[in-house]
């Protein structure tokens, strides 16, 4: 009797947890739906802002420009890493924490002075616990980012990679290939790039001047690749946790199975032996 | 030559317009610019003001456009806008989102007005 007592109160707790995690689920895939909507409606400015910058841009400028020098050795990086402020997202800010690490390790091996921005509760509590300095910790940046967090977080760092006092910056954050694979990757933000495909820019008219345009671009496109991190992490937490949580709800459900079948058991075995009980009193009288 | 551009209008976070234009007005980097079809390459930075776009079937649209850069290519008009709108941006900066307050001289050659 106390046997089945006991699975009952399991079970009642195993429904309760699983309804927990079943609306968990559905929350993280309604946001997960907006989130995506996000990322998708942010790729054709950023392409388009690519090839621009692309077409504009050749090595020959590099020393002209501050924002485009391609230093000769790194002395000092920053890479700034992109958590979430929420956990029960599966293995999501682990990863992004252990790619940040990985960087922060590399670069330090090549004997590179590194300092660390976070963004997110979960990253700025390890790295805490860690002991470790942080230069930025900022948590205030919602489900919806928006290109004013991307410029509040990028600009200060791209003002110090011009001066001479970074000479790289990274961004650590997750990369969303679709709601089921987003595995952390490193961004290299600055120096930028040269890049291969170039247009010739004197097929173009160009207003004011290739020089002038590009100095008021790449502050911009900074920031849009940084939006762009924002976006898609956004994306790739929803996308975590909502298959965290169908794992737990599946979980659940399979628990509750085994623990039933236990109660039934236990429920049959004890109706049994109520009836052996009976018919072995009722042989006695005989 | 054709008759029609083909203008897309985004903004960081959404793609706002996309559609054929018979003639597109907009704030240039140093005032009002008219691309009409068949106009040559070009790359040219924009300043804050009101876009303004004829369609094909009569009628025309309006848009708000703070900040950003437009490439015309073989009548194909990409414009990119900081910010790109029905309304206003908050924070809308006339005549000087692409120029230096700090620079007298850049400030005085201003030119493009908020309509």
């Amino acid at each position: 009797m106390s046997q089945s007592r006991e699975v009952k109160r399991r079970i009642r707790s195993v429904e309760n947890t699983r309804q927990i995690t079943r609306t968990m689920e559905m929350v993280a895939t309604s946001k997960l739906k907006k989130a995506t909507d996000r990322v998708y409606a942010a790729r054709p400015y950023g392409d388009a802002l690519d090839e621009i910058v692309r077409s504009l841009h050749d090595a020959g400028r590099a020393e002209r420009f501050p924002i485009l020098r391609v230093p000769e050795t790194t002395r000092r990086a920053a890479v700034l890493l992109l958590t979430a402020n929420r956990g029960l997202a599966g293995a999501f800010n682990v990863n992004l924490i252990r790619e940040a690490r990985r960087k922060l390790d590399e670069l330090e091996e090549q004997g590179v002075d590194t300092e660390l921005h976070v963004v997110g509760k979960k990253g700025i509590g390890y790295f805490r616990f860690q002991g470790r300095e942080m230069s930025l910790q900022k948590t205030d940046l919602s489900d919806k980012p928006a290109p004013e967090d991307a410029e509040s977080l990028v600009d200060p760092l791209r003002v110090r990679f011009e001066a001479g006092e970074l000479d790289a910056v990274y961004v650590v954050a997750s990369e969303f290939r679709s709601a089921l694979s987003t595995p952390p990757r490193t961004i290299q933000l600055l120096p930028i790039e040269p890049s291969e495909s170039r247009v010739d820019p004197e097929n173009y008219i160009l207003e004011p001047s290739q020089d002038e345009i590009l100095t008021r671009l790449l502050p911009l496109y900074i920031r849009n690749k940084v939006y762009r991190a924002l976006v898609e992490n956004a994306a790739a937490e929803q996308g975590a946790r909502r298959t965290a949580m169908k794992n737990a709800t599946d979980n659940a459900a399979d628990m509750l199975e085994q623990l039933k079948r236990t109660y039934n058991r236990a429920r049959q075995a004890q109706i049994t032996q109520e009836i052996a009980e009976i018919v072995g009193g009722a042989a006695a009288f005989d | 030559m054709a008759a029609t551009l083909t203008l897309r209008v985004v903004s960081p976070q959404e793609m706002v317009f996309e559609g054929e234009a018979v003639s597109v007005v907009l704030p240039a980097w140093d005032g009002k610019m008219g691309i009409l079809p068949g106009h040559a390459p070009m790359i040219s930075l924009l300043g804050g003001g009101r876009l303004a776009v004829d369609l094909p079937g009569g009628g025309s649209k309006h848009f708000f456009l703070n900040r950003g850069v437009v490439k015309v290519e073989n009548n194909q008009v990409t414009i990119l806008s900081e910010y790109a709108g029905a309304d206003a941006p908050p924070q809308f900066d006339p005549g000087s989102a692409w120029l230096d307050p700090a620079d007298p001289e850049e400030m005085s050659s201003a030119g493009n007005p908020l309509v």
